[in-house]
């Protein structure tokens, strides 16, 4: 059984994030980490492995440093990794880079895919579903348990107010919601063999790709500009014992405010 | 004119509320002649929600076809993505909800198209047109343009209110899909209800939360309380689900629900910027906390710095003599 | 000059650190409060294979040079220092002179599951009466055929009370002073060896510390960890350096976890309708702590890379361990005054960092001892 699974390294969520001085870039701390949801795809990947006998490849596009999260997926686990990196990949929409991603996932054989739900940088969540409709494949948004059996999966996806299971016939592509795993913390045999492994690259030419048709250039979405959201007054304490406290905070919520 | 095709949902017998939001916008767009809209639904239309709709839009396509029996994202894409083309749509406007983010990008792909996924701005009268979305767990707003057209938007409920009805009823028009069913390769096995009727977090208009200052499990019994005189859905801080108080699906927060509701109330939480950053577009904040250094103070409109054990009861009893309950 | 940790050290820095925030982080206060050994935490932690860190790859370790260690050791104190003060005295000193001088039956019974986290080691100096004094230890081994008899009683002991074994530090002969000292190895279960007092400590709680009494316990001749009698001292000198840096590492931990704290504070904290950190002594606080603790840093990875390229240390190891002990104080004190009346929660972590930093120092050698040392070895005996 041949796992993919897709990795993004992401500013760390604590990271200072600040707009640049031309309103179209952004100043970011440069502390990082592997998106979260991508965890639980990985850990979904090794389990799957475990029961199924196979390979699990871990695929992320960045600059040199998302080599990191690369490593993390080895430590964890996973046989071998690819960066995608290329100048001309960055700064990319969600469709470029999953037009990208997709031409390496096609390089070889698999019979599924693994990300995460959304990255929570860019909160976008379209990556993985673009790459199923580019691969023409079946895909399982938001899962929380699957079961793999030959040539076919069953997926589980919290829906609002209950639960339902899906069918789908590999090869089919699956975004990881949290709740699916808890992703396992790295032995250190795993983090001795991460450190000592030789992590391959590709570059656009390497994908056939101009760089017409990746990153910014291939974007359908441009970012006109950034701002920061409208800062709120500071906060009314509503002040006195908890019963005129209520009635007054009640007064204002119904008479001033009108939110209910 | 360009052509708004709005993709609208159902929730049981109603239109989705964030549905009846897009075609109020659409519907502004018509009346000033900038946009032509159409609304367009998939799979089975109860006739409470044609009827409804119907009040919301000139025209309701409904798409038919046995693949969108049961909700796929390769069946809703490939048959929205079909109507799409043929209507001629500059823009499909969905809401951002789980099915319309979990299938839209599948059409955009379809139609080699743009996306801008959760906006919460639109910018109409910009040309180019721009929409805002939030990033970096709402720190960041990214204003965003399209390079070409078809393009799809989804758009973050309660971004817009709901509009008058029409003095007219809509048309409906039925539009089967032809889709070919092995190109549906996606099986819905089986569905099941594990709570009744409450409301998804991140449509929730009103929304009370509880965190680690309610102390044990059995005191959220006060947050429900007061969540069911006003109606509201129920929230919940990490640590309070990492402690298994409260369900994953209650988590508001980075890792959780991200809400924008019109009111929100804290209660016992401190205000980790992990579970601010799930909730920070709320419009109107409360928050309740013994603490008066609480981090969540600075980022609430109104404040009460006292026990929730005493205030919550308070609040409940007085919201019942006030809305007659 | 090259700072730059390598791009493998940066990864493992990387992985220690989020292992910490997952495993470890969210039970500090708990194992401060209960101030309970944490077996759970213990047997999640130590199966992750770390214990293994300085020892060789053959035999289950990782082979990690002293850079990579000081990443570790100072990753665990910025987690919980009553944690980490129990791992590493498994990782380092309580099983260092068994991995040295232990026989292979002796390797295979004691270090080997105690690399695995199945048996709790610690090594043994303080008594009551001697601390930095090494040369007054009183717990005597008297030679009885071939075996060893020891007697005596060890005191501020990490680990001690709940030891499987233990490395204890005995002389042949007290006249002798520091040249009849010697590392003898004690396995529970030897009778006469007994764990006594168990300490109620300001800081570093979760690590059970206390005292451990040798009551005629007979050991085997194996059971002198050293090629030669009376040896101990310069078997010691071995990892004094690395142990006084690893003191200084823990410092390192320490401060960033309150400095970190401080900053979240500074950053959000309002008052006179703006944060804190708008105001400038609260920025000059800032200013002092970073430059300190970059020092710090420096110093304590410079004395790390001496000991990995083998050069001389015992100046630069002193130096690191006495100045970021003291850096790491300050920023401790700094913290909670930025902190305010927060500070005196027990609730919030500032005050724990507060009190466990105090340790710092007496582990690794007292700052009294090492300035006089220190003083001594520049201005040479005159």
């Amino acid at each position: 059984m041949n796992i993919v699974v897709l990795v993004k390294q992401i500013p760390d969520p604590e990271a200072l994030v600040a707009i640049g001085g031309d309103g179209v870039s952004l100043a970011i701390e440069p502390k990082f980490a592997m998106n979260v949801f991508d965890e639980f795809a990985i850990e979904e990947a090794l389990r799957i492995k475990a029961r199924h006998t196979g390979k699990v490849r871990v695929i992320a596009l960045g600059s040199g440093k998302a080599i990191e999260v690369l490593r993390t997926g080895i430590a964890m686990g996973a046989d071998e990794a690819l960066l995608l990196e290329d100048e001309a990949f960055l700064d990319g929409d969600g469709y470029a880079t999953a037009f990208v991603l997709s031409r390496a996932i096609a390089q070889e054989p698999f019979d599924i895919i693994l990300c995460g739900r959304q990255a929570i940088d860019d909160d976008r969540g379209e990556v993985g579903q673009m790459v199923a409709q580019f691969l023409g494949l079946p895909h399982v948004g938001g899962i929380v348990k699957l079961d793999v059996t030959d040539g076919r999966a069953v997926a589980e996806v919290a829906v609002e107010g209950g639960q339902e299971t899906v069918e789908v016939p590999l090869p089919a592509l699956f975004t990881a919601q949290k709740g699916l795993n808890e992703p396992r913390v790295p032995l250190i045999t795993g983090v001795m063999k991460a450190m000592k492994a030789q992590i391959a690259r590709l570059t656009a030419a390497d994908l056939g790709l101009a760089p017409a048709q990746a990153g910014r250039s291939g974007a359908k979405v441009k970012v006109v500009q950034y701002s920061l959201p409208k800062k709120k007054p500071a906060v009314q304490i509503i002040s006195g014992e908890p019963r005129e406290a209520a009635m007054e905070a009640v007064r204002i919520l119904m008479d001033v405010e009108k939110v209910f | 004119m360009d052509k708004i095709l709005v993709f609208v949902e159902a929730k049981g017998n109603e239109p989705r509320k964030v549905s009846l939001e897009l075609l109020s916008e659409g519907l502004k767009l018509a009346a000033s002649g900038q946009f032509s809209m159409e609304a367009v639904f998939l799979g089975k239309l109860p006739a409470a929600v044609r009827e409804t709709l119907l009040n919301y839009t000139e025209k309701l396509i409904h798409v038919t076809d046995p693949v969108l029996e049961n909700y796929t994202a390769e069946g809703y894409s490939l048959a929205l993505a079909g109507y799409a083309r043929k209507t001629g749509a500059k823009i499909i406007l969905g809401g951002a909800t789980q099915r319309g983010r979990d299938f839209l990008p599948r059409v955009a792909v379809l139609l080699q198209a743009g996306i801008a996924s959760d906006v919460t701005i639109t910018n109409w009268e910009k040309d180019p047109l721009t929409f805002i979305r939030p990033m970096y767990g709402g720190r960041v707003l990214a204003e965003l343009s399209f390079s070409a057209y078809p393009a799809i938007v989804t758009v973050r409920p309660n971004s817009f209110g709901v509009g008058a009805s029409l003095a007219q009823k809509g048309e409906l028009v039925e539009f089967p899909a032809g889709i070919s069913p092995e190109q549906v390769k996606t099986a819905v096995i089986k569905t099941e209800a594990t709570t009744l009727g409450k409301a998804d977090l991140t449509e929730a208009d009103l929304i009370v939360a509880g965190g680690r200052g309610l102390k044990a499990a059995a005191n959220f019994r006060l947050i429900e309380e007061l969540a069911q005189t006003i109606g509201a859905t129920v929230g919940a801080t990490r640590s309070v689900v990492d402690a298994k108080w409260r369900d994953q699906a209650d988590q508001i927060g980075k890792s959780g629900k991200t809400v924008s509701p019109k009111f929100y109330l804290g209660a016992g939480i401190s205000g980790a910027i992990h579970h601010i950053m799930g909730m920070d577009t709320s419009k109107v904040v409360l928050a309740v906390n013994n603490d008066p250094n609480a981090i969540i103070f600075s980022y609430a409109n109104y404040g009460i710095v006292g026990d929730l054990f005493e205030v919550l009861p308070a609040l409940t009893e007085e919201l019942r003599k006030r809305l007659g309950k | 000059m090259d700072f730059a940790l390598t791009e493998e050290q940066e990864f493992f820095k990387k992985i220690i650190t989020d292992t910490v925030d997952r495993l470890i982080v969210p039970k500090a206060r708990e194992i401060d409060e209960k101030e309970e050994f944490p077996r759970e935490l213990w047997r999640e932690f130590t199966g992750l294979g770390y214990l293994g860190l300085r020892y060789p790859e053959e035999i289950g370790g990782m082979n990690a040079d002293p850079v990579t260690a000081m990443i570790f050791y100072e990753q665990l104190a910025r987690g919980s220092v009553g944690f980490a003060q129990s791992v590493i005295m498994n990782a380092l000193m309580g099983t260092y002179f068994i991995y040295r001088f232990g026989t292979e039956e002796i390797k295979k019974r004691c270090l080997y599951p105690a690399m695995r986290g199945e048996k709790i080691a610690t090594m043994c100096f303080t008594e009551d009466q001697s601390g930095s004094d090494l040369a007054a230890t009183r717990t005597r081994a008297e030679k009885d055929g071939s075996d060893w008899v020891l007697n005596g009683t060890k005191m501020w002991i990490t680990n001690g009370p709940i030891a499987d074994i233990a490395t204890v530090l005995a002389t042949t002969d007290m006249a002798k002073g520091a040249k009849g000292l010697n590392f003898f190895l004690v396995e529970k279960g030897t009778p006469g060896f007994s764990p006594g007092q168990v300490l109620d400590k300001l800081g570093c709680r979760g690590t059970v510390t206390g005292e451990l009494v040798f009551d005629n316990v007979r050991i085997p001749a194996e059971n002198l960890l050293g090629t030669e009698v009376n040896k101990g001292v310069e078997y010691l000198s071995e990892i004094l350096d690395e142990v006084r840096t690893m003191t200084g590492a823990m410092a390192l931990g320490i401060a960033q976890a309150a400095y970190d704290e401080g900053l979240d504070y500074a950053r959000k904290r309002v008052a006179f309708g703006k944060t804190i950190g708008s105001y400038q002594l609260i920025r000059a606080k800032f200013a002092d702590m970073a430059t300190e603790m970059e020092a710090s840093r420096l110093m304590v990875y410079y004395a790390a890379w001496r000991i990995k390229e083998k050069l001389s240390c015992r100046k630069e190891a002193a130096m690191a361990k006495m100045f970021a002990t003291e850096t790491c104080l300050k920023v401790v004190d700094e913290v909670t005054r930025i902190w305010g009346a927060n500070a005196f929660a027990h609730e919030y972590n500032p005050q724990r960092y507060f009190r466990d930093a105090r340790f710092l120092l007496y582990g690794g050698g007292t700052h009294e001892i090492i300035k006089d040392f220190l003083g001594r070895m520049i201005i040479g005996k005159h």
